[in-house]
């Protein structure tokens, strides 16, 4: 006689596991994979640290700026944003939230079910994919619009959000009006349409994958967790390999070694 | 598997002479220094396999044992373990780096060529302290997003996702403090964009920055302070809070 099978998942359903009781000692079982682990990035960091030199430029000197001056790579995001509106909001008022908010999401998605299962399963991972596409074709949207969207007011090119501004206040006043109020243009483009965009982003996407795909709070979470993975992904990698003199937007084999 | 790492599985051959090495390794394991080293004896079964963890200093973080779900390498990736290694490197090949390194202008920078040059080994130690901190950012904010997408953070993990928030924050501080030591052109750059975007702090912007950089320019205060919060303050700190996040995974348990 056969032996029952067990019933295969249904689609949707998490894939099936093996049996959660069954316990092995730690001795030998994890210690041997941390013991592996240690060693293998031991030996690929001593490699690396054989083949690849630390930078060591001139000594620091004060009087003499290098063109582009760059933070380390983990900061370039948030040089990056720099570019695009005012300090206090790219600096610390962006990463700090961003950090509060992160820290607070166990708090929002209280459910423990699906603890353990990556992405919640099929769903989340379509989301997540969703989500990741969607911020990175934004992101990268705006940063080009930041770049090349100019508007010329007079005589004067204004590029990016401020042509944005210039181009509406143009509209309503002349020209030497709209040089006059350089302020005002700066504080809409640098502060109020930055924020408009950093919550309309994952606000809209919160709501097209709750109608889209159902999402619950968890998936909801996930969505808006890749906005930040992915935006910080766009923004690292924009900020490294793109950015040359005067952080004007190139490609990177047009960087100057080092940067 | 199981035989892995336990040399000495097979009882003596009865009556017959032993190797030298069985020999060896008898006079080893039977001398009262060994014994009074380890609690128990070598571990080969179920029972003292669990006690060698439990009773390790170093070890007794670990559980005796564990779901064999929790050791899916796919499921981890060992981040957090490898994480945690990095810090270990970083600590050794830190404090190698220390015993020649001098935070003062403009010594620092000729300290690091020195180190670079004349001293054996230390281009090797000092190229491996750069890549395990970057390597340590990497694994630290991947291990991050490891955790949110696998639901790692749910209840009753809470409060140890806030302690990871804290030592992402950790990892940067420490990365960029190290930054600014060897005084050189890229380091006295980039720490000047750093401290320049915390000084766009709102309302306190300017007291936070001359804090950070202990007056008005990137100095000898600033090397001083760099160094001290890089080589004790900032690791101290973040080995505290590893313990509380080590011991929290362990009071609350594996996600899987």
């Amino acid at each position: 006689m056969a032996q029952p099978q067990p019933v295969k998942a249904a689609a949707g359903e998490e894939p099936q596991r093996p049996n959660p009781k069954e316990q092995v000692t730690v001795w030998p079982h994890l210690l041997l994979i941390e013991f592996v682990g240690a060693l293998i990035y031991t030996i690929g960091l001593s490699l690396l640290a054989i083949l690849i030199k630390a930078p060591l430029l001139d000594l620091a000197n004060p009087t003499r700026t290098p063109n582009p001056a760059k933070a380390p790579w983990y900061f370039l995001n948030l040089q990056e944003l720099l570019l695009h509106m005012h300090p206090s909001l790219a600096g610390v008022i962006v990463p700090g939230l961003a950090l509060v908010l992160i820290a607070a999401i166990p708090y929002i998605d209280t459910d423990p079910s699906d603890t353990g299962v990556w992405f919640s399963g099929e769903k989340g991972l379509r989301i997540f994919k969703f989500s990741f596409v969607y911020t990175t074709l934004i992101v990268l949207g705006l940063i080009l619009f930041d770049a090349f969207f100019t508007v010329n007011v007079g005589g004067v090119d204004y590029i990016g959000t401020r042509g944005l501004v210039a181009g509406i206040m143009r509209l309503f006043m002349s020209p030497e009006a709209i040089h006059a109020q350089a302020q005002v243009v700066e504080w809409i483009a640098g502060v109020v349409i930055p924020l408009i965009v950093m919550a309309a982003v994952p606000g809209a996407l919160a709501a097209i994958v709750r109608r889209r795909y159902q999402a619950n709070t968890r998936e909801t979470i996930i969505a808006l967790f890749t906005v930040f993975v992915a935006s910080y992904f766009v923004l690292t990698v924009i900020g490294t390999g793109f950015r040359g003199e005067s952080l004007r937007l190139v490609w990177p084999w047009q960087l100057k070694p080092p940067h | 598997m199981s035989r892995v790492g336990t040399p000495e599985q097979q009882p003596p051959a009865p009556g017959g002479r032993k190797s030298l090495i069985g020999r060896l390794a008898d006079w080893i394991f039977n001398s009262a220094l060994w014994k009074s080293m380890y609690m128990n004896p070598y571990p080969r079964d179920r029972r003292t396999r669990g006690l060698a963890v439990l009773n390790s200093l170093f070890l007794h973080l670990h559980p005796g044992r564990i779901t064999r779900q929790a050791l899916t390498f796919r499921y981890t990736f060992g981040l957090g373990g490898t994480s945690f290694f990095m810090f270990i490197l970083l600590t050794v090949t830190g404090v190698i780096l220390m015993f020649y390194y001098i935070p003062a202008v403009p010594q620092a920078y000729f300290s690091v060529e020195d180190l670079e040059t004349t001293v054996a080994f230390g281009q090797f130690f000092r190229n491996m302290h750069r890549w395990a901190a970057h390597a340590m950012v990497l694994l630290v904010f991947l291990h991050m997003v490891r955790v949110f997408y696998t639901g790692a953070y749910k209840p009753p993990r809470q409060f140890n996702w806030v302690i990871g928030v804290v030592l992402l924050v950790l990892t940067f501080l420490m990365s960029f403090t190290g930054y600014l030591l060897p005084w050189d052109q890229l380091a006295y750059w980039a720490v000047t964009v750093g401290t320049n975007m915390a000084g766009a702090t709102p309302f306190v912007g300017d007291k936070l920055k001359f804090l950070l950089i202990g007056g008005y320019d990137i100095n000898q205060n600033t090397l001083i302070r760099w160094y001290t919060l890089h080589v004790f303050a900032l690791p101290l700190v973040a080995a505290v809070f590893m313990g509380m996040h080590f011991w929290r995974v362990r009071k609350d348990g594996f996600s899987r």
